[in-house]
């Protein structure tokens, strides 16, 4: 099958800090791929080289298509509004988004307000409404939800899933583990420059094992736990809490974050 | 082409709406006009002779290297630059753009001041009107080009306005519009002859050679153009 994408072998310095030392991925057409990492991790530095807006020391890009680009740190002139700025991309490109899309992002309700006086959110939809202009083949999103409420995200999380289903190629950088694993086909996890990991959110978690983190406040003070088996853990807690009168006042749990999958990667890393 | 003049009427109608570019190339150029051109002519009613000119070379330096900078800075030195690349826009077309929509105010705002001023003070008129107009037309570009090297150059915003001024206020005080360069020592004359101020009042006054004129200002303009060239192909990489 040709890819959509192939990323062969790229490294990129800056100065004597090496920021990425030889990634090796493909992306096949139609899949949203993530490429995760913690802040700093060279996620954007990697995005921009496969992008072509930053030069690379050494490896191979091949692009099977037309892209279009939205930046993490995106701006456009103070008093430019909406409709200007994608009518002045769509001049450039010989063709803008299609009417439906900028109906969906909500970018002709904007109306006369100038950028300066747009919300974070409707920033990100301007700037996602400027990345389709051209209509391109492959799409790279550059943390698209950062910033944004849960509305939000909600919405432009099904945009995401709209442009898949229209055929787009998607590459995604993100930190947020929750939006990769409800958005994406498969994953890339960028760590000191390497790729740490890739495949399906399945094949991480059959991995890394499912790890929960029980946060859990009573009148004696706040336990964290961090555990593989949730059903016995959480009957544990309670059962003693039981016995021993304790009042819960809350109780948390969540899959862990990015960071501690990180570690668990490294650990397995050392260990082998 | 077509994206090209829609870019340039996007960038007026932005200019206008920002007030920024209005203030420098408008409204601090006539008010100047209306104080100094009433001083001028009361104190020297020579002044007369030369008031379109000298009013015309302080407001196109006014709003060349005071208005054009920031707006320079704003798209090369911030994130505007590479969302522009992103979406398949030129790296130098907001150079060009906002180098286009100063020309058209600036070029507005003297043919302002050539019609106000012989009204309100008995101003003559330039003896040869399409020389004067072909000579200002390309002041207003050397000015332009070597305000676009400082929008080009300074990436902080909060410096732009200082290396404006360091530009502009000799460019003015030597150039001769307040009085004649003759009376400064020999350095500060040679200095004048840096800035395209001095070397366009000459070209707009009709004053000593028009050919040396002409030529130290396609000098400043070549050398001008080639350093934006080059700013604008670095900050590309």
């Amino acid at each position: 099958m040709k890819h959509a994408l192939e990323v062969c072998g790229l490294k990129k310095s800056y100065g004597s800090r090496r920021v990425l030392k030889g990634l090796d991925f493909q992306v096949r057409p139609g899949e949203i791929f993530a490429l995760l990492g913690a802040n700093g991790a060279g996620k954007t530095t990697a995005l921009e080289c496969i992008e072509g807006l930053r030069s690379y020391d050494a490896g191979h890009i091949t692009r099977h298509g037309s892209t279009g680009v939205q930046l993490q740190s995106s701006s456009l002139p103070d008093h430019i509004r909406p409709m200007e700025a994608v009518r002045l991309f769509a001049a450039w490109n010989r063709t803008g988004p299609s009417p439906s899309i900028l109906e969906a992002l909500g970018i002709p309700a904007l109306g006369k307000k100038q950028y300066r006086h747009l919300s974070t959110g409707q920033k990100r939809r301007l700037h996602l409404a400027l990345a389709l202009t051209g209509d391109p083949d492959i799409l790279f999103l550059d943390e698209p939800t950062a910033g944004l409420d849960v509305e939000g995200r909600a919405n432009l999380h099904e945009l995401i899933r709209r442009l898949k289903r229209g055929g787009k190629t998607i590459l995604l950088a993100s930190h947020d583990m929750n939006e990769v694993e409800a958005l994406c086909d498969r994953m890339a996890i960028l760590k000191d420059g390497i790729l740490a990991f890739t495949g399906t959110a399945a094949d991480l978690s059959e991995k890394l094992g499912r790890r929960y983190n029980i946060s859990i406040r009573t009148s004696a003070g706040t336990e964290q736990l961090e555990t593989s088996d949730i059903l016995e853990t959480l009957t544990a807690v309670l059962e003693r809490c039981r016995k021993t009168g304790t009042v819960i006042s809350d109780l948390h749990v969540d899959r862990g974050s990015l960071e501690q999958h990180f570690m668990q990667i490294a650990k397995e890393e050392t260990n082998s | 082409m077509k994206a090209f003049f829609y870019g340039v009427s996007l960038q007026w109608k932005l200019d206008i709406r920002s007030k920024t570019l209005l203030i420098t190339c408008y409204l601090v150029p006539l008010l100047f006009f209306a104080l100094m051109g009433g001083i001028f002519t009361s104190v020297n009613p020579e002044a007369r002779r030369t008031l379109i000119p000298s009013m015309t070379v302080f407001g196109v330096s006014m709003g060349a290297f005071i208005g054009l900078p920031p707006s320079l800075v704003e798209i090369y030195g911030g994130s505007i630059r590479k969302v522009y690349r992103a979406g398949g826009v030129p790296d130098w077309l907001g150079l060009a753009l906002s180098g286009t929509s100063a020309f058209l105010h600036l070029f507005l705002m003297s043919l302002l001041l050539y019609a106000a001023a012989p009204l309100a003070f008995d101003a003559s008129l330039p003896e040869h009107p399409a020389f004067y107009f072909a000579g200002l037309a390309l002041f207003i570009l050397v000015s332009l080009a070597a305000a676009a090297v400082i929008g080009l150059a300074v990436k902080d915003p909060a410096k732009t306005p200082m290396f404006s001024i360091l530009v502009f206020l000799p460019s003015i005080m030597l150039s001769g519009i307040m009085f004649p360069p003759e009376l400064l020592p020999g350095g500060l004359q040679t200095a004048g002859n840096i800035f395209p101020a001095a070397w366009g009042y000459r070209l707009l006054a009709e004053s000593g050679s028009p050919a040396a004129n002409l030529r130290a200002l396609l000098v400043i303009l070549a050398a001008s153009a080639s350093v934006c060239l080059f700013l604008v192909r670095r900050v590309g990489k």
